[in-house]
Protein backbone atom coordinates (compact mmCIF):
# COMPACT_ATOMS: atom_id res chain seq x y z
CA UNK A 1 0.00 0.00 0.00
CA UNK A 2 1.25 3.52 -1.28
CA UNK A 3 0.47 6.31 1.00
CA UNK A 4 -0.20 8.40 -2.29
CA UNK A 5 -2.33 6.16 -3.52
CA UNK A 6 -4.26 5.96 -0.15
CA UNK A 7 -4.31 9.73 0.93
CA UNK A 8 -8.19 9.55 1.19
CA UNK A 9 -9.67 8.85 4.57
CA UNK A 10 -6.29 9.48 6.23
CA UNK A 11 -6.67 10.37 9.81
CA UNK A 12 -5.28 12.28 12.46
CA UNK A 13 -4.07 15.40 9.77
CA UNK A 14 -5.85 18.30 11.33
CA UNK A 15 -7.36 21.08 10.27
CA UNK A 16 -7.21 22.10 6.71
CA UNK A 17 -5.53 24.92 5.71
CA UNK A 18 -7.88 27.48 3.73
CA UNK A 19 -4.91 29.12 1.84
CA UNK A 20 -6.89 30.47 -1.27
CA UNK A 21 -3.68 31.85 -3.38
CA UNK A 22 -2.52 29.20 -5.99
CA UNK A 23 0.65 30.19 -5.62
CA UNK A 24 2.14 30.47 -1.63
CA UNK A 25 5.21 31.44 -3.28
CA UNK A 26 6.44 33.71 -6.22
CA UNK A 27 8.89 31.12 -7.32
CA UNK A 28 5.87 28.54 -7.27
CA UNK A 29 4.76 29.88 -10.35
CA UNK A 30 7.80 29.84 -12.40
CA UNK A 31 7.81 26.18 -12.09
CA UNK A 32 4.58 25.68 -12.84
CA UNK A 33 4.85 27.67 -16.17
CA UNK A 34 7.87 25.25 -16.86
CA UNK A 35 5.79 22.05 -16.74
CA UNK A 36 2.88 23.19 -18.88
CA UNK A 37 5.39 24.23 -21.07
CA UNK A 38 6.77 20.69 -21.19
CA UNK A 39 3.39 19.38 -21.47
CA UNK A 40 3.05 21.72 -24.60
CA UNK A 41 6.06 20.72 -26.12
CA UNK A 42 5.82 16.95 -25.43
CA UNK A 43 7.10 15.02 -28.08
CA UNK A 44 3.56 12.53 -28.09
CA UNK A 45 1.35 15.49 -29.76
CA UNK A 46 2.07 16.79 -33.45
CA UNK A 47 4.87 19.14 -32.78
CA UNK A 48 7.55 18.14 -35.76
CA UNK A 49 8.25 21.96 -36.88
CA UNK A 50 8.38 23.25 -33.74
CA UNK A 51 11.78 24.72 -33.38
CA UNK A 52 12.19 23.05 -29.62
CA UNK A 53 15.02 21.18 -28.10
CA UNK A 54 12.58 19.56 -25.72
CA UNK A 55 12.86 15.73 -27.45
CA UNK A 56 10.52 13.97 -24.28
CA UNK A 57 7.22 12.89 -23.61
CA UNK A 58 6.13 14.80 -20.46
CA UNK A 59 2.30 14.56 -19.07
CA UNK A 60 0.57 14.78 -15.84
CA UNK A 61 1.29 10.83 -15.69
CA UNK A 62 5.26 11.86 -15.64
CA UNK A 63 4.49 14.00 -13.02
CA UNK A 64 2.23 12.16 -10.79
CA UNK A 65 4.63 9.23 -11.24
CA UNK A 66 7.51 11.18 -9.24
CA UNK A 67 4.99 12.45 -6.60
CA UNK A 68 4.01 9.20 -5.89
CA UNK A 69 7.67 7.92 -6.09
CA UNK A 70 8.60 9.78 -3.03
CA UNK A 71 9.33 8.29 0.21
CA UNK A 72 5.79 9.06 2.45
CA UNK A 73 7.57 11.76 4.91
CA UNK A 74 8.53 13.90 2.33
CA UNK A 75 5.28 13.88 0.50
CA UNK A 76 3.77 15.03 3.25
CA UNK A 77 6.82 17.04 4.13
CA UNK A 78 7.43 19.18 0.87
CA UNK A 79 4.77 21.82 -0.46
CA UNK A 80 3.22 21.59 -3.51
CA UNK A 81 5.40 23.07 -6.11
CA UNK A 82 8.23 21.80 -3.99
CA UNK A 83 7.10 18.49 -5.03
CA UNK A 84 7.06 19.34 -8.96
CA UNK A 85 10.53 21.42 -8.66
CA UNK A 86 12.17 17.81 -7.27
CA UNK A 87 10.31 15.96 -9.90
CA UNK A 88 10.85 18.17 -12.74
CA UNK A 89 15.06 19.56 -12.30
CA UNK A 90 15.63 15.90 -11.56
CA UNK A 91 13.88 14.78 -14.83
CA UNK A 92 15.61 17.23 -17.00
CA UNK A 93 18.72 15.90 -15.20
CA UNK A 94 18.09 12.29 -15.67
CA UNK A 95 17.25 12.59 -19.36
CA UNK A 96 20.61 14.60 -19.91
CA UNK A 97 19.28 18.24 -20.70
CA UNK A 98 21.34 19.49 -17.78
CA UNK A 99 24.16 18.01 -15.85
CA UNK A 100 23.41 18.68 -11.73
CA UNK A 101 26.74 20.22 -11.15
CA UNK A 102 25.50 22.82 -14.03
CA UNK A 103 22.50 23.23 -12.29
CA UNK A 104 23.95 23.52 -9.08
CA UNK A 105 26.10 26.17 -10.05
CA UNK A 106 23.56 28.06 -11.57
CA UNK A 107 21.36 27.70 -8.64
CA UNK A 108 24.28 29.65 -6.64
CA UNK A 109 24.56 32.12 -8.67
CA UNK A 110 20.92 33.10 -8.38
CA UNK A 111 21.01 32.45 -4.85
CA UNK A 112 24.06 35.31 -4.51
CA UNK A 113 22.24 37.50 -6.77
CA UNK A 114 18.61 36.90 -7.28
CA UNK A 115 17.90 39.79 -9.21
CA UNK A 116 20.16 38.47 -11.97
CA UNK A 117 17.70 38.73 -14.84
CA UNK A 118 16.86 35.47 -17.13
CA UNK A 119 18.23 34.93 -20.59
CA UNK A 120 16.12 36.27 -23.02
CA UNK A 121 15.24 35.28 -26.93
CA UNK A 122 14.41 31.76 -28.21
CA UNK A 123 12.26 31.02 -30.95
CA UNK A 124 8.43 32.22 -31.01
CA UNK A 125 7.77 28.90 -32.53
CA UNK A 126 8.16 27.50 -29.08
CA UNK A 127 5.90 29.86 -27.12
CA UNK A 128 3.32 29.45 -30.21
CA UNK A 129 2.85 25.51 -29.36
CA UNK A 130 2.58 25.86 -25.81
CA UNK A 131 0.06 28.34 -25.95
CA UNK A 132 -1.82 25.79 -29.03
CA UNK A 133 -1.32 23.18 -26.14
CA UNK A 134 -3.54 25.18 -23.50
CA UNK A 135 -6.13 26.23 -25.98
CA UNK A 136 -6.83 22.84 -28.04
CA UNK A 137 -5.70 20.45 -25.03
CA UNK A 138 -4.59 17.14 -25.16
CA UNK A 139 -8.01 15.20 -25.16
CA UNK A 140 -7.97 11.27 -24.19
CA UNK A 141 -11.15 10.65 -25.97
CA UNK A 142 -11.55 8.30 -28.26
CA UNK A 143 -14.91 8.22 -30.35
CA UNK A 144 -14.93 4.33 -30.59
CA UNK A 145 -17.89 1.93 -29.88
CA UNK A 146 -16.15 0.87 -26.80
CA UNK A 147 -18.25 -2.23 -25.84
CA UNK A 148 -19.05 -1.08 -22.32
CA UNK A 149 -19.02 -4.09 -19.89
CA UNK A 150 -21.31 -2.64 -17.13
CA UNK A 151 -23.99 -0.59 -17.63
CA UNK A 152 -26.42 2.22 -15.80
CA UNK A 153 -27.69 1.09 -12.22
CA UNK A 154 -24.63 -2.26 -12.47
CA UNK A 155 -23.20 -3.04 -9.06
CA UNK A 156 -19.92 -3.40 -9.49
CA UNK A 157 -16.31 -3.86 -7.03
CA UNK A 158 -13.59 -1.68 -7.36
CA UNK A 159 -10.63 -4.19 -7.67
CA UNK A 160 -7.93 -3.96 -5.27
CA UNK A 161 -4.77 -4.54 -7.64
CA UNK A 162 -1.03 -4.77 -6.57
CA UNK A 163 0.34 -1.39 -5.84
CA UNK A 164 2.43 0.42 -8.93
CA UNK A 165 4.12 3.24 -9.98
CA UNK A 166 1.68 5.08 -11.26
CA UNK A 167 -2.45 4.66 -10.77
CA UNK A 168 -6.03 6.61 -11.14
CA UNK A 169 -7.33 4.26 -8.58
CA UNK A 170 -7.98 6.01 -5.30
CA UNK A 171 -6.82 3.19 -2.59
CA UNK A 172 -9.88 4.08 -0.26
CA UNK A 173 -12.02 3.00 -2.88
CA UNK A 174 -10.25 -0.44 -3.54
CA UNK A 175 -12.23 -3.56 -2.40
CA UNK A 176 -15.63 -1.98 -2.42
CA UNK A 177 -19.08 -1.99 -3.56
CA UNK A 178 -20.47 0.72 -5.72
CA UNK A 179 -23.31 1.31 -8.37
CA UNK A 180 -22.90 3.04 -11.70
CA UNK A 181 -24.57 5.95 -11.75
CA UNK A 182 -23.08 7.07 -15.62
CA UNK A 183 -21.43 5.25 -18.35
CA UNK A 184 -19.09 7.97 -20.23
CA UNK A 185 -19.86 8.43 -23.73
CA UNK A 186 -16.61 6.87 -25.97
CA UNK A 187 -13.47 5.39 -24.61
CA UNK A 188 -10.58 6.98 -22.73
CA UNK A 189 -6.76 6.31 -23.11
CA UNK A 190 -4.12 7.31 -20.60
CA UNK A 191 -0.82 9.24 -21.01
CA UNK A 192 0.91 6.02 -20.48
CA UNK A 193 0.55 2.76 -19.77
CA UNK A 194 0.43 1.87 -16.31
CA UNK A 195 0.95 -1.99 -14.30
CA UNK A 196 -2.54 -1.70 -13.41
CA UNK A 197 -3.56 -1.78 -16.55
CA UNK A 198 -4.50 1.63 -18.63
CA UNK A 199 -3.49 3.37 -21.29
CA UNK A 200 -5.46 1.53 -23.93
CA UNK A 201 -8.88 3.15 -24.47
CA UNK A 202 -11.66 1.64 -22.71
CA UNK A 203 -15.28 3.12 -20.77
CA UNK A 204 -14.85 5.12 -17.83
CA UNK A 205 -18.18 5.34 -15.40
CA UNK A 206 -19.11 7.20 -12.73
CA UNK A 207 -19.47 5.13 -9.81
CA UNK A 208 -21.66 6.19 -6.73
CA UNK A 209 -20.57 4.51 -2.85
CA UNK A 210 -22.30 4.89 0.47
CA UNK A 211 -20.23 5.88 3.13
CA UNK A 212 -20.87 2.80 5.05
CA UNK A 213 -19.25 0.88 2.91
CA UNK A 214 -16.41 2.13 2.66
CA UNK A 215 -15.95 3.73 6.41
CA UNK A 216 -18.14 1.40 8.26
CA UNK A 217 -19.47 2.75 11.49
CA UNK A 218 -17.24 5.92 10.74
CA UNK A 219 -18.77 7.44 7.81
CA UNK A 220 -20.87 10.33 8.17
CA UNK A 221 -24.61 9.97 7.25
CA UNK A 222 -25.74 10.79 3.63
CA UNK A 223 -22.30 11.33 2.35
CA UNK A 224 -21.77 10.10 -0.80
CA UNK A 225 -18.56 9.28 -2.98
CA UNK A 226 -19.06 9.45 -6.42
CA UNK A 227 -15.30 8.25 -8.81
CA UNK A 228 -14.64 8.16 -12.06
CA UNK A 229 -13.22 5.31 -12.42
CA UNK A 230 -11.34 2.99 -15.75
CA UNK A 231 -13.08 0.06 -16.27
CA UNK A 232 -10.05 -2.03 -16.07
CA UNK A 233 -10.56 -1.28 -12.03
CA UNK A 234 -14.13 -2.75 -11.92
CA UNK A 235 -15.16 -6.07 -11.29
CA UNK A 236 -18.83 -7.45 -11.54
CA UNK A 237 -20.87 -7.47 -8.05
CA UNK B 1 12.12 11.60 11.74
CA UNK B 2 13.13 14.57 13.42
CA UNK B 3 15.64 14.91 10.65
CA UNK B 4 13.07 14.12 7.56
CA UNK B 5 10.94 17.13 8.70
CA UNK B 6 13.71 19.40 9.78
CA UNK B 7 13.85 22.29 7.15
CA UNK B 8 16.47 24.57 5.85
CA UNK B 9 16.19 28.27 7.18
CA UNK B 10 16.99 29.21 3.92
CA UNK B 11 14.27 26.91 2.18
CA UNK B 12 12.50 29.21 -0.11
CA UNK B 13 15.33 31.08 -1.04
CA UNK B 14 17.11 27.99 -2.43
CA UNK B 15 13.94 26.85 -4.69
CA UNK B 16 13.61 30.22 -5.67
CA UNK B 17 17.18 30.21 -6.67
CA UNK B 18 17.24 26.33 -8.19
CA UNK B 19 13.75 26.92 -10.84
CA UNK B 20 15.55 30.37 -11.59
CA UNK B 21 18.95 28.33 -12.50
CA UNK B 22 16.62 25.50 -14.32
CA UNK B 23 14.38 27.90 -16.04
CA UNK B 24 17.60 29.87 -17.40
CA UNK B 25 19.42 26.71 -18.26
CA UNK B 26 16.44 25.39 -20.40
CA UNK B 27 16.45 29.25 -21.96
CA UNK B 28 19.91 28.91 -22.88
CA UNK B 29 19.39 25.27 -24.53
CA UNK B 30 16.81 26.50 -26.55
CA UNK B 31 13.60 24.05 -25.20
CA UNK B 32 11.76 26.83 -24.50
CA UNK B 33 12.48 30.94 -24.33
CA UNK B 34 12.57 33.73 -22.28
CA UNK B 35 9.10 34.34 -22.38
CA UNK B 36 7.54 30.84 -22.59
CA UNK B 37 6.89 30.75 -18.95
CA UNK B 38 5.78 34.46 -18.46
CA UNK B 39 3.50 33.81 -21.29
CA UNK B 40 2.06 30.74 -19.81
CA UNK B 41 1.05 32.96 -16.27
CA UNK B 42 -0.53 35.67 -18.76
CA UNK B 43 -2.73 33.23 -20.06
CA UNK B 44 -4.17 32.17 -16.45
CA UNK B 45 -4.17 35.74 -15.37
CA UNK B 46 -6.12 37.22 -18.53
CA UNK B 47 -7.69 34.33 -20.35
CA UNK B 48 -8.19 31.29 -18.29
CA UNK B 49 -9.40 31.64 -15.12
CA UNK B 50 -12.31 32.04 -12.33
CA UNK B 51 -13.37 35.07 -13.85
CA UNK B 52 -14.96 32.55 -16.43
CA UNK B 53 -16.25 30.36 -14.39
CA UNK B 54 -18.29 33.20 -12.49
CA UNK B 55 -19.94 34.69 -15.75
CA UNK B 56 -20.66 30.43 -16.84
CA UNK B 57 -22.68 30.32 -13.06
CA UNK B 58 -24.50 34.09 -13.43
CA UNK B 59 -25.68 33.41 -16.88
CA UNK B 60 -27.14 30.00 -15.69
CA UNK B 61 -28.91 31.70 -13.19
CA UNK B 62 -30.91 33.89 -15.20
CA UNK B 63 -31.41 31.90 -18.24
CA UNK B 64 -33.14 28.63 -17.81
CA UNK B 65 -32.46 27.29 -20.79
CA UNK B 66 -28.55 28.08 -21.08
CA UNK B 67 -28.72 26.48 -16.90
CA UNK B 68 -30.47 23.20 -18.48
CA UNK B 69 -27.75 23.21 -21.39
CA UNK B 70 -25.21 23.29 -18.96
CA UNK B 71 -26.13 20.80 -16.84
CA UNK B 72 -26.74 18.77 -19.73
CA UNK B 73 -23.06 19.41 -21.68
CA UNK B 74 -21.26 21.80 -20.61
CA UNK B 75 -19.23 22.04 -23.11
CA UNK B 76 -21.84 23.22 -25.93
CA UNK B 77 -23.44 25.25 -23.32
CA UNK B 78 -19.99 27.16 -22.54
CA UNK B 79 -19.80 27.46 -26.11
CA UNK B 80 -22.48 29.59 -26.74
CA UNK B 81 -20.43 32.35 -24.64
CA UNK B 82 -18.21 34.85 -25.66
CA UNK B 83 -15.22 33.15 -23.86
CA UNK B 84 -11.17 33.48 -25.48
CA UNK B 85 -10.29 30.33 -27.48
CA UNK B 86 -9.57 27.51 -25.35
CA UNK B 87 -12.43 26.57 -23.16
CA UNK B 88 -12.71 22.78 -24.07
CA UNK B 89 -8.74 22.93 -23.79
CA UNK B 90 -6.12 21.95 -21.12
CA UNK B 91 -8.10 20.40 -18.18
CA UNK B 92 -11.63 21.57 -19.30
CA UNK B 93 -11.46 19.10 -22.60
CA UNK B 94 -14.24 17.12 -20.78
CA UNK B 95 -16.14 18.88 -17.77
CA UNK B 96 -19.56 18.41 -15.80
CA UNK B 97 -21.08 20.54 -13.58
CA UNK B 98 -23.40 19.57 -10.83
CA UNK B 99 -26.02 21.79 -9.43
CA UNK B 100 -26.39 22.98 -5.64
CA UNK B 101 -30.13 22.71 -4.73
CA UNK B 102 -31.83 22.81 -1.20
CA UNK B 103 -30.88 19.01 -0.19
CA UNK B 104 -28.01 18.35 -2.48
CA UNK B 105 -24.84 19.77 -1.64
CA UNK B 106 -21.68 18.82 -3.61
CA UNK B 107 -17.96 19.23 -3.19
CA UNK B 108 -15.17 18.25 -5.65
CA UNK B 109 -11.84 16.90 -4.59
CA UNK B 110 -8.79 14.88 -6.33
CA UNK B 111 -7.81 12.54 -3.89
CA UNK B 112 -5.17 11.41 -6.08
CA UNK B 113 -3.85 14.70 -7.23
CA UNK B 114 -5.08 17.95 -8.01
CA UNK B 115 -7.34 17.72 -11.25
CA UNK B 116 -9.29 20.80 -11.71
CA UNK B 117 -11.42 22.39 -14.41
CA UNK B 118 -8.68 25.13 -15.90
CA UNK B 119 -10.29 26.80 -18.22
CA UNK B 120 -13.58 27.97 -16.27
CA UNK B 121 -11.68 27.95 -12.48
CA UNK B 122 -8.38 28.40 -13.95
CA UNK B 123 -5.44 26.98 -11.29
CA UNK B 124 -6.15 25.51 -8.32
CA UNK B 125 -6.49 27.15 -4.22
CA UNK B 126 -3.51 25.77 -2.23
CA UNK B 127 -6.30 24.20 0.12
CA UNK B 128 -7.48 22.04 -2.68
CA UNK B 129 -3.57 20.99 -3.36
CA UNK B 130 -2.81 20.37 0.41
CA UNK B 131 -3.36 16.97 1.29
CA UNK B 132 -5.33 17.46 4.05
CA UNK B 133 -8.26 18.72 2.65
CA UNK B 134 -8.09 15.91 0.12
CA UNK B 135 -7.88 13.06 2.92
CA UNK B 136 -10.52 14.54 4.73
CA UNK B 137 -12.97 15.53 2.42
CA UNK B 138 -13.32 11.56 1.10
CA UNK B 139 -13.41 10.72 4.69
CA UNK B 140 -15.58 13.06 6.57
CA UNK B 141 -17.11 15.81 4.00
CA UNK B 142 -19.34 17.26 6.29
CA UNK B 143 -16.94 17.97 9.02
CA UNK B 144 -14.40 19.52 6.32
CA UNK B 145 -17.59 21.85 4.94
CA UNK B 146 -17.96 22.87 9.15
CA UNK B 147 -14.46 23.97 8.90
CA UNK B 148 -14.94 25.86 6.08
CA UNK B 149 -18.06 27.62 7.46
CA UNK B 150 -20.95 25.47 5.78
CA UNK B 151 -23.13 23.51 8.00
CA UNK B 152 -26.17 20.92 6.67
CA UNK B 153 -28.73 19.29 8.60
CA UNK B 154 -28.71 15.48 8.46
CA UNK B 155 -31.24 15.05 5.11
CA UNK B 156 -29.42 17.05 2.98
CA UNK B 157 -27.09 14.61 0.84
CA UNK B 158 -23.75 15.50 0.39
CA UNK B 159 -22.17 14.78 -3.01
CA UNK B 160 -18.17 14.29 -3.16
CA UNK B 161 -16.78 14.26 -6.41
CA UNK B 162 -13.44 12.66 -6.54
CA UNK B 163 -11.90 13.50 -9.83
CA UNK B 164 -9.77 10.02 -11.01
CA UNK B 165 -10.15 9.81 -14.10
CA UNK B 166 -10.45 12.86 -17.30
CA UNK B 167 -13.91 14.33 -16.18
CA UNK B 168 -13.42 17.71 -14.63
CA UNK B 169 -15.68 18.75 -12.15
CA UNK B 170 -17.26 22.22 -11.10
CA UNK B 171 -20.22 23.38 -8.78
CA UNK B 172 -23.02 25.18 -10.03
CA UNK B 173 -23.43 27.19 -6.85
CA UNK B 174 -27.02 28.46 -5.78
CA UNK B 175 -27.83 31.60 -6.18
CA UNK B 176 -28.25 34.26 -3.13
CA UNK B 177 -31.60 35.20 -2.09
CA UNK B 178 -32.34 38.68 -2.64
CA UNK B 179 -30.36 39.18 -6.01
CA UNK B 180 -33.19 37.99 -8.34
CA UNK B 181 -32.69 41.53 -10.11
CA UNK B 182 -29.05 41.84 -10.62
CA UNK B 183 -27.19 41.51 -13.94
CA UNK B 184 -25.22 38.67 -14.74
CA UNK B 185 -22.31 40.68 -14.87
CA UNK B 186 -23.06 42.19 -11.07
CA UNK B 187 -23.61 38.33 -10.33
CA UNK B 188 -20.81 37.11 -11.39
CA UNK B 189 -18.65 39.44 -9.16
CA UNK B 190 -19.86 37.57 -6.32
CA UNK B 191 -19.08 33.95 -7.28
CA UNK B 192 -15.67 32.71 -5.92
CA UNK B 193 -13.69 29.89 -7.04
CA UNK B 194 -14.65 28.47 -3.43
CA UNK B 195 -17.87 28.83 -4.21
CA UNK B 196 -17.59 26.47 -8.03
CA UNK B 197 -15.96 23.87 -5.35
CA UNK B 198 -18.31 23.45 -3.39
CA UNK B 199 -16.84 24.86 -0.08
CA UNK B 200 -18.61 28.10 -0.09
CA UNK B 201 -21.93 29.72 -0.71
CA UNK B 202 -22.79 32.62 -2.74
CA UNK B 203 -23.11 35.69 -0.38
CA UNK B 204 -25.46 38.14 -1.12
CA UNK B 205 -23.61 41.54 -1.73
Amino acid sequence: MKLQHNLGGVEALGPVNFEKRVFVEPWEQRIFGIHVAMMGLSNHLPIESVPTKFKSEWTWADLRKGAEAMHPFEYFKYRYYEKWLGGISGFFVSAGYITEDELEAKSKEYLASPDLPLPTGGETGIDEQVIKYLRVGDSPKRDIDAKPKFALGDKVLVKDLPPTDHTRLPGYLRDKPGVVTTVYDGAYTYFCETADGLGEPMPVYCVRFDPVDIWGEMAEGKAYIFADIFETYLTEL
Amino acid sequence: MAEMFSYDDDREQKSAARVRALESLLIEKGLITGDTVDQVLKYFETEMGPFNGAKVVAKAWVDPAFKALLLEDPTAAIATMDFPSGMAGAEGEHMIAVENKPGVHNLIVCTLCSCYPWPVLGLPPYWYKDPTFRARAAREPRAVLSEFGLEFDDDTEIRVWDSSAQIRWFVLPEQPAGTEGMSEAELAALITPEAMMGVARVESP
